[in-house]
């Protein structure tokens, strides 16, 4: 008889190899299976100190700044997993927190940092307060730098519709050496609380000319077009309406309002698509081929313009 | 002449155990993370690559340094090559210096190699002028000082104890060394004059690391990662700092490698 040589001795070791390799893939994915449920608290922060984080970071305070700043990208990109959570962005600012107790010499990061906090869900964490915070830090770190104040007088103006806060930081950011002289008089409109979608639209232009980064300069160029939408929409409203009252119905089509005289050209969107015009009810909209990427005011302004438009283009 | 020998040889040796593998793997560590970390962050290229290129410098060299320094006299005693050596007209304090300085060479030729990369690198993917490179050297140079004292202190546990242990020690004092200033703050607070003068002989007995990491309330790598300069006086005192110490632990280390007895 035999003796029997014990079967695993005779797979040569290249066999075992390649089997092994094998089934860590498919063994990987039943793990990762079970990673995906949802946990009990998905939104975790292992470290909500920034003082903690500092003192474990051994000297590589830079290296760890840019980690969290990377892993604040991500919380905040990845919306689809926000939207699962019952406060979206709950440690977005404790996370930024971090990233400029690390490294207080990022000045992109309050810049970048306030407008993802202050921005109104979905699309950012809606809390303008903590970008205030967040930027009155990034003051204190960096006096000589007038953005700073400038971004804070522009979170107060937009997201937190506070006219004086607004002017009065902009007021401090025009003093500072090197800021531009245009900013003295916006200063001081906001302070005048006067015009204010025409201040807006003269902030979100200079941010469009004079923000150094592309995603900063993308936000304010989609800010610019909503705005224009909204305008050229209201504007065809408040004509169709004159129309209508004259003449007892809505014309075929916009062209009908060249004809009345009431306008010279029939607008398109910003990306160069028409109109959406229904005669029925004599309603305009944004069409679905349009490449503007909409965000709504954070206030009812249409009221406010159709009255200018009836002011200046009398009863 | 026989120190340089005993260095020349240490260097040698440590080329032999493949240390400057370890170089291969922070090109590779460059190149990737210059092309990935650029796809993840949002601004502030430049620095993530010279944070991280800086980092690794300091982490792959402390690693060297400590693994590499724990053996360098328990591995001639376990060789038993002590012997022979000791038998020429060698004395002891040389030992320890000469192999004390090859594996300083050792680590110095990583650094250069490394900040050569790093600058390569940047000359390949980043956006300041090159003569904002030179910017990084203070950094380069404060890490190399801070790795010398890593290894002086390496070298002193490999007198009389065992690698596993020695390793232990190294970095429990690296660690230690960054928390220092935290012992002069629990001095001032200390409500025991017994307490605080402990405290106070503590910090000035371990390596203070963290002068090495920040000059002037500011940290060595972020500034250089911001192009910024740093004060000449105040890197002249930490070589100062690290000089001393160096002599100190270097001496403790041949005093206690003299009195071993080798029968």
């Amino acid at each position: 008889m035999k003796t029997g040589i014990p079967w695993i001795r005779r797979l040569p070791p290249a066999g075992i190899f390649a089997l092994a390799a094998l089934l860590i893939a498919p063994v990987q994915t039943r793990v990762d299976a079970g990673l995906a449920r949802p946990s009990m608290d998905p939104d975790l922060l292992y470290f909500s100190s920034p003082a903690m984080v500092k003192a474990l970071a051994l000297g590589y305070d830079g290296l760890l700044a840019d980690i969290y700043w990377m892993r604040a990208i991500q919380y905040y990109g990845r919306r689809d997993e926000a939207r699962r959570r019952q406060v979206p962005y709950k440690n977005l600012a404790a996370l930024l927190d971090i990233v400029t107790t690390l490294d207080p010499g990022m000045i992109d990061v309050y810049r970048a940092g306030s407008i993802f906090l202050s921005e109104p869900e979905p699309v950012g964490a809606g809390l303008p307060q903590k970008a205030v915070a967040l930027l009155d830090r990034g003051i204190a770190a960096h006096p000589q730098d007038w953005r700073l104040p400038f971004d804070k007088g522009f979170v107060h103006y937009w997201y937190m519709r506070d006219y004086e806060q607004a002017g009065r930081a902009w007021l401090l950011a025009s003093r500072i050496a090197g800021a531009p002289p245009w900013l003295e008089a916006l200063a001081a409109r906001g302070l005048s609380q006067g015009g204010a979608i025409e201040v807006a639209k003269e902030l979100w232009r200079r941010q469009l000319e004079s923000a150094g980064r592309a995603d900063l300069r993308e936000n304010a160029r989609n800010r610019l077009a909503s705005i224009q939408v909204d305008e050229d929409l209201w504007t065809l409203e408040f004509c169709l309406e004159r129309y209508a009252a004259a003449r007892g119905a809505f014309p075929a089509s916009l062209d009908g309002l060249i004809a009345a005289g009431f306008i010279h050209f029939v607008p398109k969107d910003p990306s160069g698509v028409p109109y959406l015009y229904d005669p029925s009810i004599g309603a305009v909209s944004l069409s679905a081929a349009t490449k503007v990427r909409y965000i709504a005011l954070p206030y009812n302004y249409r009221d406010a313009y159709k009255a200018k438009l009836a002011r200046l283009l009398g009863k | 002449m026989r120190l340089i020998a005993i260095a020349g040889n240490t260097f040698r040796e440590n080329i032999r155990d493949k240390i400057l593998y370890n170089l291969i793997l922070f090109a590779l560590l460059m190149i990737v993370s210059s092309f990935l970390l650029g796809q993840l962050t949002l601004g502030f290229e430049d620095k993530v690559i010279i944070d991280l290129g800086l980092s690794s410098m300091s982490v792959f060299g402390t690693l060297i340094a400590i693994f590499i320094g724990i053996q360098l006299v328990y591995k001639e005693l376990e060789r038993r090559t002590v012997y022979a050596l000791l038998a020429k007209p060698v004395a002891r304090w040389e030992f320890i210096l000469g192999k004390y300085l090859g594996l300083l060479f050792t680590l110095l030729v990583n650094v250069a190699v490394m900040t050569a990369g790093l600058w390569l690198t940047l000359a390949w993917h980043g956006s300041a002028p090159w003569h904002a490179y030179l910017r990084l050297l203070p950094a380069v140079y404060l890490i190399f000082l801070s790795l010398a004292v890593t290894t002086a202190v390496a070298l002193l546990f490999s007198t009389f104890s065992t690698p596993a242990l020695s390793a232990l020690f190294t970095l429990f004092l690296w660690i230690i060394g960054h928390f220092n200033a935290d012992l002069i703050q629990f001095a001032k607070i200390a409500r025991s004059a017994a307490a605080e003068t402990v405290t106070r002989v503590l910090y000035y007995l371990l390596p203070n690391i963290s002068n090495f990491c920040s000059l002037d309330s500011r940290n060595v790598i972020q500034s250089a990662a911001y192009y910024e300069p740093v004060r000449a006086a105040a890197v002249g005192w930490a070589t100062l700092y690290a000089v001393l110490y160096c002599a100190a632990v270097l001496a403790l280390a041949a005093a206690i490698f003299s009195r071993r007895d080798f029968k």
